[in-house]
């Protein structure tokens, strides 16, 4: 490298000029607005291509949005490629869920996934199109849903009384059974299983791609392709795909000369000579990208808009696209003009900037219910820099740093930034990330252990150079960049089970028998029979699970193609294969088709200790007491609530409660990994996190020996502890969660803190977090983020200061628990920290 | 030599202490202190004996503990528990029987090397520059205990930080000091009688070992506990560093800590009262005027 990263220059970047600053006040200031044009195009093209392959017509779908939806570029505005028409525009395809579209036309509330208000706003004539688009899906669509169809033919009535709507012993998208499921039923496909940015597409060109495409269909016909496609179903199919994936890309090009026709008349009528050559540099580029590989840096970072964009379009409803290691994908584009001097590390943040404030405006309208929610309030357009290549280089480089100031300064919820952590890291770079951390206050950047995420795909036979090119998806997973498919998980509500357990396999909310009889928990005279009556019940229903997966994926899998821009993105595999990387045409097709998910062990952990030393060690309460108190969710029994709380939780460093979170963890996955995923025939991957599920799933849980309340939400994240219990220190929690190598079993396994703005107030103490994160790593920790707490918490605090007894303060020389505070003193933190935030 | 057998009396082991010295570390607070500062925030480490703790915040106020003890010494009213500490022998028949949680001890015994497997826990954190600090109460009056965790610290290569008020005898500063990488030396105020009139003893005795600090091997940081009308006026400022530029053997950094009321509900949770109601902290301009005046007398100076 020829130029040397220079923080202060890079901390003295100004991300936020005069015009990006009055394009998100805009933005701010807009109605979220409904938008249906592109519904209306879709449904439009579906009429147009009945009887053609279904591959086709989907492609063509794509095909006539890109080519007829409306086109907004902004005044100001630095790069193209607006979602909808509206500044805040918020659509959806009714053909996937054409029901509750059809609801909230009559109810007149919209529902969206970024935010918890409804958006109102919709012109008269655009209601009635959509209500009558929804209407026409509700006729054309399958009455039932194939997916549960199939368990109900498989495996009998009975097993929905253990699924999402019932007793929830599992959760996951494939097991609702009021989900609208509308034309097809694919929803299993988040992060690597949606059309993702692509490097190789990019630096390529999609015109390399579409050649590959023609040669191939022609070589199938010259030469026959037996090595490929067995059979003549496989045949067609391989040929119908690869002519989708044609369709798909031309098209994705042609929307690109649409930008640049729109930017080259706006251009022409500009009087503005900068913006005139601001709109010809837009149009320059969209005129050379995707179809042609970028020239520029700055052409790079349009064409990363457009594949964000165009991937969103295809994947309609579940449109979770990761972006990707965007500093790894734009550094080659950008070095090159950094050494020829035309780009400046100023330049680039205010690109960086615009192509943030396109990002956040992506938005879209969500039918599941607000509880059910996974993720609520953000689509997942996940960052992830950094990392270790295969030559145990550490990538971190300019672009790094750059795109951590953008995020700090623009201050948007999105996109969410991972870094990828290692020994390597740079600690001057660890401290920009701590520190930008802190402007930005909630939680990002996040840090993921590099080494772990590598070591896992090796373990799983992945060639090294493959396996060092991950990247976060979704809320808590990840996946490798363009070489595999990655379904939505299923999960095992663990703490559901434990109370299945409890009472010895009977359900209060079904009001059934679901379990095998393992015993009434009020007549156990030792602590193992507790234990084991949990094992049994986690034994009997994780087989279950694992068939309900099974024959809900394959049956989404054999269900829904998509357009052939998928097939695009991983395009080395895909094509020879004729198949979409979700169908197995991926690098990695047999690994992993999906997570097997587990949930809440903390709670079990945590209620086993209270069991054990408030009944077997200190005898202060009885068996039958204890659950007694439970059945009744406490109420008569606020002193044994308070003795269960007040018992050892896991977080605090304390053998007593860690060991035993130690062996269940353990027999946890002893018991998981006994099982053969049949799609796979590999022991199952594991995945172990609560992003938000963790309050959806605590709803149907009575109250446990942990002293959680009927109702209430289990432990937010993997391994955080039970939310204000954690009272030792962040060392603590972490020693808690990373005594056993639990991060090596599972993927997901996260860890929520949260840290006072006081504490991080200088250079020092953000080194002092740098080193907590690296220790964590070191520690084979899995990834850690950190929430600088808000306003809205400390105000939570001062009210409810049970609830936060981990909230550390410094003010002065001493640092404090909040909660020791007197209140006064609290109050006027509350206040000071207030000034501060702004 | 030390022995790791030796038992200490601490109040509180804190983790991820980032207040006490360079990088991560854990401070060790051990109980009993000779001065009682009338801004103490930690009241409940003044006394060397192990004393019942009330939480008031945690009481359901059931009455269980009243009933229960042997010494008829506690009694309920709408303020929650109150206990008469003439009488209480701390039998701990209280603690048994209070399910929230809000009556504890404080004050527990242990071994130096129990409280260094403690400091242990945490090594993966200390890197190069963080490590274990021994605060208080006042260390120098658990010598042999202070000493013995830093013994096993050094040989395992952790960083050891002496924080300590500097009241005590000059064998017990050696002893320390042998083991010991930084020390954390509090100056309240340069005037003994004044000293006296805010700590309940002077500073003769403080000043000597002092002196013993600045000449040894270990790096001193003087710690100024910023007092409204008490220590932030210029000419108390100006003696304590003419002090120290006198005793010489090396600059310290000089870090100066505003007075704040953290340990105000401490002082209910062992029955005492909190005289300092009414002192507010220094005002931002005090804090920069004595910082100024500080870096103008040749020294470091932060304010906390």
């Amino acid at each position: 490298m020829s130029f040397k990263v220079n923080p202060e220059e890079i901390r003295s970047v100004k991300v936020l000029t005069p015009r990006l600053q009055k394009l998100k006040e805009e933005w701010e200031a807009a109605p979220p607005q409904v938008y249906v044009d592109d519904t209306l195009l879709f449904t439009e093209s579906w009429k147009e291509t009945e009887g053609l392959p279904v591959d086709i017509r989907w492609a063509k779908a794509l095909e006539k949005r890109l080519l007829e939806c409306p086109l907004l570029l902004r005044d100001g505005e630095l790069l193209a490629g607006s979602l909808t028409k509206f500044i805040r525009g918020n659509g959806t395809l009714c053909a996937m869920k054409p029901r509750e579209i059809l609801e909230m036309c009559e109810s007149g509330r919209f529902s969206r996934k970024t935010s918890d208000s409804d958006s109102t706003n919709i012109t008269p004539e655009d209601l009635a199109a959509l209500k009558a688009d929804a209407e026409y899906w509700i006729e054309h669509m399958p009455k039932k849903s194939t997916v549960n169809e199939a368990y109900r033919y498989d495996m009998g009535e009975g097993v929905f009384d253990l699924l999402f709507d019932h007793a929830m012993i599992f959760e996951g998208r494939g097991v609702r059974e009021k989900m609208d499921r509308g034309l097809f039923q694919n929803y299993s496909a988040y992060g690597g299983g949606v059309a993702q940015v692509s490097q190789k597409c990019i630096d390529h060109g999609l015109n390399y791609v579409i050649d590959l495409c023609k040669k191939e269909k022609e070589r199938m016909m010259r030469e026959g392709d037996v090595q490929h496609s067995h059979g003549s179903a496989q045949f067609i199919r391989k040929y119908w795909l690869l002519e989708a994936c044609i369709i798909s890309c031309e098209a994705f090009i042609k929307y690109a000369k649409r930008w640049a026709d729109l930017a080259r008349e706006q251009a022409a009528a500009c009087k503005d000579e900068t913006r005139k050559a601001e709109l010809i540099r837009i149009a320059e580029a969209c005129e050379q990208c995707p179809g042609e590989p970028p020239r520029t840096f700055f052409e790079a970072v349009q064409c990363v808009r457009l594949y964000h964009l165009v991937c969103w379009k295809e994947s309609s409803d579940r449109p979770e696209v990761p972006i990707g290691r965007l500093d790894q994908l734009l550094w080659p584009y950008y070095k090159k003009d950094r050494e020829e001097g035309k780009v400046t590390p100023q330049d680039a943040a205010e690109l960086f900037g615009a192509l943030w404030l396109k990002i956040r405006e992506v938005e879209n309208l969500v039918t599941i219910p607000r509880e059910q929610r996974a993720a609520p309030g953000s689509l997942l357009p996940n960052i992830t820099l950094c990392g270790v290549n295969e030559k145990g280089e550490e990538l971190t480089n300019e672009l790094s740093w750059l795109i951590l100031e953008a995020m700090a300064q623009v201050k948007l919820s999105e996109p969410a930034v991972y870094i990828r952590v290692s020994d390597k890291t740079p600690d001057e770079f660890l401290r920009h990330a701590c520190d930008c951390n802190v402007r930005f206050g909630g939680g990002n950047p996040a840090f993921l252990n590099d080494a772990e995420g590598t070591q896992r795909y090796l373990d799983r036979g992945v060639p090294l150079v493959d396996a060092c090119d991950w990247n976060a998806s979704g809320c808590l997973g990840y996946h490798l960049s363009c070489m595999e498919h990655l379904g939505g998980g299923h999960n095992i509500n663990q703490p559901k089970v434990f109370e299945v357990a409890l009472n010895d396999g009977y359900d209060w909310r079904t009001q059934k028998q679901i379990g095998p009889h393992t015993g009434d928990a009020s007549t156990f005279t030792s602590f193992e029979q507790v234990k084991q009556a949990y094992y049994d019940q986690l034994a009997y229903f994780a087989p279950i699970l694992m068939r309900v997966k099974t024959l809900g994926l394959a049956t989404e899998i054999a269900d829904g193609p998509m357009s052939g821009l998928r097939v695009a993105m991983q395009y080395e595999d895909c094509i020879p294969n004729g198949l979409t990387p979700k169908e197995g045409g991926a690098r990695y097709p047999e690994g992993w088709t999906s997570w097997f998910g587990s949930r809440g062990v903390v709670d079990i952990a945590d209620s086993l200790a209270a069991i054990k030393l408030l009944v077997f060690d200190e005898e202060k309460l009885t068996m039958a007491e204890l659950m007694e108190a439970c059945r009744a969710n406490w109420e008569g029994y606020e002193d044994i609530k308070t003795a269960c709380r007040n018992a050892p939780k896991y977080g605090n460093d304390d053998p007593y409660v860690d060991e035993i979170y130690d062996e269940v963890a353990k027999k946890v996955v002893e018991i998981m990994q006994s099982i053969i995923d049949p799609i796979t025939g590999k022991t199952p991957m594991l995945f172990i996190g609560a992003a938000a599920g963790h309050i959806g799933l605590g709803s149907c849980i009575m109250a446990l020996p942990n002293g959680r309340s009927k109702g209430d939400p289990i432990n937010d994240a993997a391994c955080s502890a039970m939310p204000g219990m954690d009272a030792n220190g962040p060392t603590c929690t972490i020693n808690s969660a990373t005594n056993a190598p639990y991060a090596k079993e599972f993927c997901g396994f996260a860890m929520n803190m949260k840290f006072s703005k006081s504490l991080l107030n200088t250079d020092e103490k953000l080194d002092k977090l740098g080193t907590l994160i690296k220790t964590f790593v070191k520690r084979d920790g899995w990834h850690i983020q950190f929430n600088i707490h808000s306003q809205e918490e400390l105000q939570d605090a001062l009210e409810h200061p049970e609830n936060h007894k981990n909230l550390l303060v410094r003010v002065g020389g001493y640092s404090a628990y909040f909660v020791d505070l007197p209140k006064a003193l609290q109050a006027e933190i509350v206040h000071r920290t207030m000034h501060e935030m702004i | 030599m030390v022995d790791i057998n030796t038992v200490g009396r601490t109040f509180n082991i804190q983790r991820y202490s980032i207040a006490d010295g360079p990088g991560i570390r854990t401070t060790i607070f051990v109980k009993g202190c000779p001065l009682s500062c009338k801004w103490c925030s930690n009241p409940e480490s003044q006394s060397k004996e192990r004393q019942i703790a009330y939480r008031n915040t945690q009481c359901k106020a059931c009455g269980k503990c009243v009933a229960a003890c042997p010494k008829q010494c506690m009694t309920l009213d709408e303020d929650g528990i109150h206990i008469d500490r003439t009488v209480c022998d701390v039998c701990g028949t209280c603690v048994k029987k209070c399910l929230p949680g809000a009556l504890s001890f404080s004050g527990k015994d242990m071994t130096a090397q129990e409280a260094f497997k403690v400091v242990m826990r945490d090594k993966d954190y200390y890197e190069k520059d963080g490590g274990c600090t021994c605060s208080g109460g006042e260390i120098l009056m658990q010598p042999d205990f202070v000493a013995a965790i830093f013994a096993q610290c050094r040989e395992n290569g952790i960083h050891t930080n002496a924080d300590t008020c500097g009241c005590g005898s000059e064998e017990a500063m050696r002893k320390i000091l042998e083991y010991s990488d930084m020390v954390f030396f509090d100056l309240k105020h340069m005037d003994s009688a004044e000293h006296k009139r805010m700590t309940g003893v002077g500073n003769e005795q403080i000043l000597k070992n002092l002196d013993i600090c600045m000449h040894s091997d270990a790096q001193v940081v003087i710690r100024v506990p910023l007092i409204k009308g008490f220590n932030d006026t210029d000419e108390n400022i100006t003696a304590m560093c003419e002090t120290l530029k006198k005793i010489g053997g090396q600059t310290p950094i000089i870090s100066v800590l505003p007075y704040h009321n953290y340990g105000e509900n401490k002082y209910r949770m062992i029955d005492e009262v909190y005289e300092l109601t009414d002192m507010e902290p220094p005002s931002q301009e005090t804090k920069d005027h004595v910082k100024e005046l500080i870096e103008s007398l040749g020294f470091e100076c932060r304010v906390e």
